[in-house]
């Protein structure tokens, strides 16, 4: 009889043997709250890797010309107007997020009873949907230096409102988005375990 | 009856046929026009009371009222006098961007305010607001009423509804219509009312694009437009009290403020599309768009006069808009910063005065224009030389500009005036090519700059020198002419003086200056930009305001103060009453040209003040570092 955790483990990763002593991967995911735990340590580890990955997407295509959406100077520029330094604050900032947002991946995973990197994009692809759709759009509702659609001269604010699906950084934004969080979600899918 | 105003309502009424021939939308001239808004968007309002011209939800929205380009199938708002009376007064109030319209009836008189709100964050208003309010002193004054909006290029009639007021409806567009009596306003019908004295009549509509309609009390409303009043004067009265005429240079700040996009601080070169440079001709272009080289201008503009935040505002929207492009700089940008839209024509509009195509989008945006460095980089140095520093991705952006004119001052462009003709070597362009590098050396001096970069730029910028010098200048006219070789002269080289590339006392500036306004000369006080018709189109075109003021400029720096503002108070007489300048004027007549109001008409004559005001401070105060 294996040892408690190797037991659970083999539970994680969805896999079973048969009568025979083969093993079947799950074909499907079957919820099984009792059994399945959140990966911690892929969390911290692969959470950190999967924002990289992100940001290294949407940085390319700003650095190509195709967005305008810079995530760390948006985020940064919560607490500084220099963008530098908010773009340094920023990143830090992102790093945080996207642990939180990890977490949420990993907590759906040991839901779901399993990781695979098609579910992570998934998840992705219903991420940025939130994002494009409701957190950009109101992200000058909160935003100490982002103007609003309604913005009158008095407006002292120095970032341009993203618009619906930031169509304001450039028509290719939401495309580009779309990519970097799918490819996120594809990344936690990948490497996070539920055990 | 209802309450004090008669109201009727005539069934088969058109606006074509109305008693006050308010029909006649063509009978306007661009002049007529008074400018209200409230930086999101703005409204054109004739001298008869007719709003007719108002994109929505933004400058450069499809129209809802296009009567100005579209005639009365392209809808307009009618409020004013129901019988044919004239126009005794107009002008803004005191220092505010609340229009004053009066007419007068022997004793009696009708007043009609129009006024947007600009305030709208943080409170519960409709992102657009308009207020018009009638008014009656003497006697009861007839009045009529004529709402017909329709949107964009098929005129497209509304939806309509009644609840709390007036509602149409295109979908993601709405427009609601309130009244602070009750009127059967029918959209297209002219309403009757009469309007007595003590009892003011207000109409405020409410505009609201992908979001509920707001509705704004029509007896509360006036309250909104004295607070917006009150901001607008609070804001002209900072300014520096020193400026030559200055109830002039506000009239014009303030107009460059109601032509700034605020969401995205861009500039709007002009509210309209299509008002033509040749009444009847070709040449009519879109510029609800925001050039980087109107910026630049706003931000020595603003800063001059003490306006810090604003003179910011315009350097960070060129930084944000330009960076999907950089290290190239585009021509023009929309308000968002994105790419104009392709040139299209719009059939079946009759045009202003039978001037067609009426256009959207601008073909000027894939030109290359190497002038547009120059004033980008100058702007960056006139924040530098003010005591502001760079933020080093400013200067990164910077320098890429920089880059980039001594990567391809070699090659031929389209110019400041965008000929749509083959490209050519302008003088003026390069010229600012070299402004470009000088002013990026001097910003060197007191930010981070790599050796090898210095010497690549200072490299350009001698060989530029050299290549003007030689081939720029006719010796024989003792002038910088317009393009390589060529004699035809260009007013953009009044510009000289502002660029440290000669010494302003030379006598090649002078010479320059001298050959220009007397070979350019409209007659006095007009230039034309270059010899009339010279660009490769047909037909031909007015003088070009801002060439006046920058002759101004050019006279005020090479010390011909007395002649400067000679001239200067010449051209503020041919403003419009209200103080407004179109792009272009009509020698002859006197008749506005061109797109209206124009922001470039409007920075160059407060540059062309404050060069009055300061004759030796506008070029760097620094010893140019080549």
């Amino acid at each position: 009889m294996p040892p408690p955790r190797a037991a659970a483990r083999d539970r994680v990763s969805c896999r079973r043997q048969d009568g025979q002593g083969k093993e079947h991967f799950r074909s499907s995911f079957v919820p099984d709250p009792a059994v399945t735990e959140m990966d911690w340590s892929g969390w911290a580890l692969f959470g950190l890797l999967a924002t990289a990955v992100l940001t290294v997407v949407m940085i390319s295509a700003q650095m190509a010309g195709w967005t305008r959406l810079d995530l760390p100077l948006v985020l940064g520029t919560f607490l500084t107007p220099d963008p530098d330094r908010a773009r340094v604050a920023g990143f830090f900032i992102h790093l945080v997020a996207g642990q939180v947002f990890a977490l949420g991946y990993a907590a759906a995973f040991a839901l779901l009873g399993a990781a695979t990197w098609w579910a992570g994009a998934l998840l992705g692809l219903l991420h940025v949907a939130v994002a494009l759709t409701v957190i950009l759009p109101l992200l000058p509702g909160v935003h100490p230096r982002m103007a609003s659609t309604r913005a009158g001269p008095a407006n002292r604010a120095v970032l341009e409102p993203p618009g619906l699906l930031g169509l304001n950084y450039g028509i290719q934004t939401p495309a580009i988005t779309i990519i970097a969080h799918v490819v996120y979600g594809a990344v936690l899918g990948m490497l996070l375990r539920t055990t | 009856m209802t309450g004090r105003h008669r109201h009727e309502t005539f069934e088969k009424e058109s606006a074509e046929s109305l008693p006050n021939g308010t029909g006649a939308w063509h009978d306007s001239c661009i002049a007529d026009y008074g400018l209200v808004g409230d930086t999101r968007t703005a409204a054109l309002v004739s001298a008869r009371g007719s709003v007719d011209w108002l994109c929505a939800p933004a400058f450069d929205g499809q129209p809802v009222f296009g009567a100005l380009l579209g005639g009365s199938r392209a809808g307009s708002f009618l409020v004013g006098p129901s019988v044919q009376t004239q126009v005794s007064t107009r002008k803004y109030r005191h220092h505010s961007a609340t229009l004053e319209t009066v007419w007068s009836a022997g004793a009696s008189q009708l007043i009609l305010h129009d006024a947007m709100i600009a305030e709208v964050a943080g409170k519960l208003l409709p992102t657009t607001l308009l207020i018009r309010r009638l008014s009656a002193r003497g006697s009861p004054f007839p009045a009529v009423i004529n709402f017909d909006p329709r949107l964009g290029e098929q005129h497209r009639r509304p939806h309509i509804r009644r609840g709390v007021g007036l509602v149409c409806d295109w979908g993601p567009l709405a427009l609601s219509l309130g009244c602070s009596e009750e009127l059967n306003v029918e959209p297209g019908r002219p309403t009757y009312v009469t309007v007595h004295p003590g009892s003011p009549l207000t109409l405020v509509m409410a505009i609201a694009y992908g979001e509920p309609l707001i509705h704004v009390d029509p007896s509360t409303a006036w309250a909104l437009v004295e607070a917006d009043e009150a901001r607008w004067q609070a804001w002209t009265e900072d300014s520096d009290e020193e400026i030559p005429f200055r109830e002039a240079v506000l009239r014009s700040l303030l107009t460059l403020q109601l032509l700034t996009y605020s969401p995205s601080g861009a500039p709007v070169a002009a509210p309209t599309t299509s008002l033509p440079e040749d009444p009847g001709g070709i040449r009519n272009w879109d510029y609800r768009y925001a050039w980087p080289r109107d910026a630049s201008i706003g931000v020595g503009a603003f800063l001059n006069v003490g306006k810090t935040p604003e003179a910011r505002k315009f350097f960070g929207w060129m930084l944000h808009a330009s960076r999907l492009e950089r290290p190239r700089l585009p021509a023009l940008l929309t308000l968002a910063g994105g790419h104009v839209p392709a040139e299209r024509r719009l059939p079946d509009w009759p045009g202003f005065a039978g001037s067609t195509p009426v256009r959207t989008g601008n073909g000027a945006a894939g030109q290359h224009q190497l002038d547009g460095y120059g004033w980008v980089l100058d702007a960056a140095w006139v924040l530098v030389r003010s005591g502001h520093r760079l933020y080093s991705e400013t200067w990164r952006a910077m320098r890429g500009f920089a880059d980039q004119v001594a990567a391809r001052w070699q090659e031929p462009d389209a110019g400041i005036w965008e000929i749509r003709d083959d490209a050519a070597h302008h003088v003026h362009s390069k010229m600012m090519g070299w402004l470009a590098l000088d002013r990026a050396l001097r910003i060197g001096r007191t930010h981070h700059l790599r050796t090898t970069q210095r010497d690549r730029w200072q490299q350009a910028q001698r060989d530029l020198a050299a290549e003007i010098r030689s081939k720029g200048f006719n010796t024989d006219k003792n002038t910088y002419t317009r393009t390589y070789g060529s004699s035809d002269l260009d007013a953009a080289i009044l510009l000289l003086p502002v660029t440290d590339f000669e010494d302003p006392c030379s006598d090649r500036v002078k010479g320059t200056v001298d050959a220009v306004s007397q070979e350019l000369s409209a007659g006095f006080p007009f230039l034309y930009r270059y010899p009339p018709g010279k660009d490769g189109l047909p037909g031909t075109e007015g003088a070009f305001l801002p060439c006046s003021f920058w002759l101004v400029q050019a006279l005020a720096l090479t010390g011909r103060r007395q002649e400067a503002s000679q001239l200067f108070e010449a051209l503020l007489q041919n403003a419009n009453p209200l103080g407004l300048y179109s792009e272009e004027i009509d020698p002859a007549t006197g008749t506005f040209l061109g797109n209206f109001p124009q922001a470039l008409t409007h920075a160059s004559l407060v540059q062309a003040a404050l060069a009055l005001r300061d004759p030796d401070k506008i070029p760097g105060d620094l010893p140019s570092p080549s």
